[in-house]
């Protein structure tokens, strides 16, 4: 077997703070000890709340910023110990596209000289040849051309984030770290930009790692999960099988609580206890036991590490992980809407269809 | 929805419309009914004019909008018609909001305690102390831990779910018979989101208080609506109840939002997608603003414009198209 394409080993980044003049200064750890694997041509859906660190492992991973502990290994090169220069000759084989597509494009430079610049600069086309491939990129995204002589503001938010992602793979890279990329946009071109990054793995063989707190597009794209709470992944696996059984009191409490677009009664709803620990509380166990329905007296004595439990390749960090019984999720299959609801939905992909073709 | 009721409904909006100095109407003829306790999500994407339209509804437009309606009825008084003053008193009183990002809402040099106690000295003179006292219940309703402390905190010192709660608690303790809320939940951690829906859904049973709920999200809709009225290009498209819009779905732009949605088992399947882009207020097409977007528009759609009506008892569509199947034989 070959070897994959990114492993992340024991990856720690604390932060120090002063919170008062004479206080002392006091440590966050915002990422804690995290270790995953992403195979080629894989999605590793990164899920988690705000503040669980999923955006700092983005960040580590393409070393924008420092970790303090752990191993990056891309495509068997140890990413920390690289010097400046090997580095930038990495960077252009991982690439990063964020919720806000202007914070990777220059507001001042036209869409064609944004997608030529990555090109020259690492020399991948001759001159002649770069235009030609900036309309490719264009063409790719499902945009025409007449994009590349105006600028960023004159597109709508969709169209932005599809100039950043052709923007990411100008560089032909193997890896895009996608943090939140369709958080920001509304449901129809969501699903616009969700179709181009499947497409975009089927035809090119591009890797993700998909940062995201929505679980219903992280089941949709990722082939595996690794689920975060509060500076460490609590449970990680296939993503069918995490979705399918969550071991981990955290993911069954995210997918519990995550609405689905199923109408169902008020009172049919679990209640969703507390908040997560700030990253500067110390905890002697378990982070997750002060809002756990499972937690027992050993959760709280000391922290549980992540094992398999099972030959499936999944992983938890819970000592009661194989002991808990399924939880009943509520589905939001289409099978389950009303007929009305899907002969017209089925009218409407024919319809599409025909237009398309 | 459908019928024209009178009598007991808390708002009534006709023919609303929302435009900018001399510039084209944004929002053009939404109808709008409210009863009390009941709870309506406006439902719509960016540029619907969703928000626009709440905005209208507790005046707080910039001064150079332009708001006309045949009616804009609240509690028998006449909202285009009240002045600047009038309106002040009943805004976080008779109507409140809230909103996506609660620090837009909440003064940060001022305590937790006396913000929401500064509502009840405004509005209902009562003293002081009883309105800290209020405050304080109010607080501990809201589940604020620590409630007693909390009072002193300025809001920086508050988690995002928290400052949202200490809000809503602002905007409830005058017991309002309206609450207006933008997106409320959707920068928030779903498990948070959770616990604000609930805690909307119990305190306008307790108060009895109406809800105009503004949101994108159809999965939020699905789980608080008693009502859904479907917003395109600054028009109510679609309305009814929440069974009628998820099991019997009429319009095209509502059949494709849900189109879009990813389901379980959906996993390597296309989502559908929505060709184009909506329209810019300055270039709407003419008939069913739709049409240009809508694989089953003919041109009928193109010529003239649907009016909303009733196609079932109480559930209304704009679309000379639907029920689609019946047009497609």
């Amino acid at each position: 077997m070959s070897v994959p394409l990114l492993v992340v080993e024991n990856l720690t980044k604390t932060y120090a703070s002063k919170s008062g003049l004479f206080r002392k200064s006091r440590e966050a750890r915002v990422v804690d000890d995290v270790s995953f694997i992403l195979g080629r041509g894989e999605v590793f859906g990164l899920v988690g709340e705000s503040g669980s660190g999923k955006s700092t492992i983005g960040r580590l991973v393409l070393r924008l910023i420092e970790a303090d502990v752990g191993r990056i290994v891309f495509d068997g090169q140890d990413v920390r110990a690289l010097d400046a220069g090997s580095l930038r000759k990495l960077r252009r084989r991982m690439q990063i596209i964020f919720q806000d597509p202007f914070s990777s494009l220059d507001p001042r430079m036209r869409v064609g000289e944004a997608l030529a610049e990555p090109i020259r600069l690492h020399r991948l086309r001759e001159s002649a040849a770069v235009g030609t491939r900036v309309e490719e990129l264009l063409r790719l995204v499902g945009l025409g051309p007449e994009a590349m002589g105006r600028y960023p503001h004159e597109f709508s938010g969709g169209q932005r984030q599809r100039i950043a992602i052709a923007r990411a793979l100008a560089v032909e890279p193997d890896l895009i770290v996608c943090d939140e990329p369709v958080s920001a946009l509304d449901l129809s071109i969501q699903a616009q930009v969700v179709n181009l990054l499947a497409d975009l793995r089927a035809q090119l063989g591009v890797s993700y790692l998909f940062i995201s707190h929505d679980m219903a597009v992280v089941r949709h794209l990722a082939t595996s999960v690794g689920v975060l709470y509060s500076g460490r992944i609590v449970e990680s696996g296939p993503a069918e099988r995490i979705f399918a059984d969550p071991r981990h009191p955290y993911t069954r409490m995210l997918l519990e609580a995550s609405p689905i677009p199923v109408p169902r009664e008020m009172s049919a709803r679990k209640p969703m206890l507390g908040e997560p620990p700030s990253p500067y509380q110390t905890l002697p166990g378990c982070r997750f036991a002060s809002r756990c329905p499972h937690a027992v007296d050993p959760c709280r004595a000391s922290p549980p590490l992540l094992s398999a439990f099972d030959d499936g390749g999944r992983q938890a960090a819970c000592i009661r992980a194989a002991e808990l019984p399924p939880v009943a999720l509520a589905s939001d299959d289409e099978s389950l809407m009303s007929e009305a609801y899907r002969r017209r939905l089925a009218l409407l992909r024919e319809a599409r269809a025909g237009r398309v073709s | 929805m459908a019928e024209d009721k009178t009598g007991d409904d808390l708002l009534r909006v006709r023919g609303l419309r929302i435009g900018f100095g001399a510039g084209p109407t944004i929002v053009e003829g939404v109808d709008l009914t409210l009863a009390p306790g009941r709870l309506v999500c406006l439902v719509g994407e960016s540029g619907s004019g969703k928000s626009l339209t709440a905005l209208s509804l507790m005046r707080l437009l910039p001064s150079h909008a332009k708001i006309e309606a045949q009616q804009m009825r609240f509690e028998e008084r006449d909202l285009l018609s009240l002045s600047e003053t009038e309106m002040e008193g009943l805004r976080g009183d008779r109507i409140a909001m809230i909103f996506q990002e609660p620090m837009t809402s909440l003064n940060p040099v001022m305590t937790v305690g006396d913000q929401i106690a500064e509502a009840l000295v405004t509005h209902r003179g009562s003293s002081r102390s009883e309105a800290r006292d209020a405050a304080l219940a109010m607080l501990e309703r809201v589940q604020i831990p620590a409630a007693k402390e909390r009072m002193r905190a300025y809001p920086h010192e508050l988690s995002g779910g928290m400052r949202q709660r200490v809000m809503i608690a602002m905007a409830l303790v005058c017991r309002p018979a309206l609450l207006v809320a933008d997106e409320p939940t959707t920068a928030l951690d779903v498990t948070i989101q959770n616990q604000i829906l609930t805690l909307i859904d119990e305190l306008r049973s307790e108060i009895g208080a109406a809800v105009l709920f503004i949101t994108h999200n159809l999965a939020v809709v699905a789980e608080i609506a008693d009502e859904i009225a479907v917003m395109y290009a600054g028009r109510i498209v679609e309305r009814g109840s929440r069974a009628a819009i998820f099991d019997d779905p009429l319009h095209p732009y509502t059949l494709a939002l849900f189109a879009a949605l990813p389901r379980r088992g959906d996993a390597g399947r296309k989502l559908a997608c929505i060709d184009g882009q909506v329209p810019a207020p300055s270039a709407m097409p003419q008939g069913c603003r739709f049409a240009p977007r809508c694989p089953f528009a003919i041109e009928h759609c193109r010529q003239e414009t649907p009016p909303l009506a009733a196609l079932r008892p109480g559930h209304d569509v704009a679309c000379w198209r639907a029920p689609i199947e019946e047009h497609m034989a």
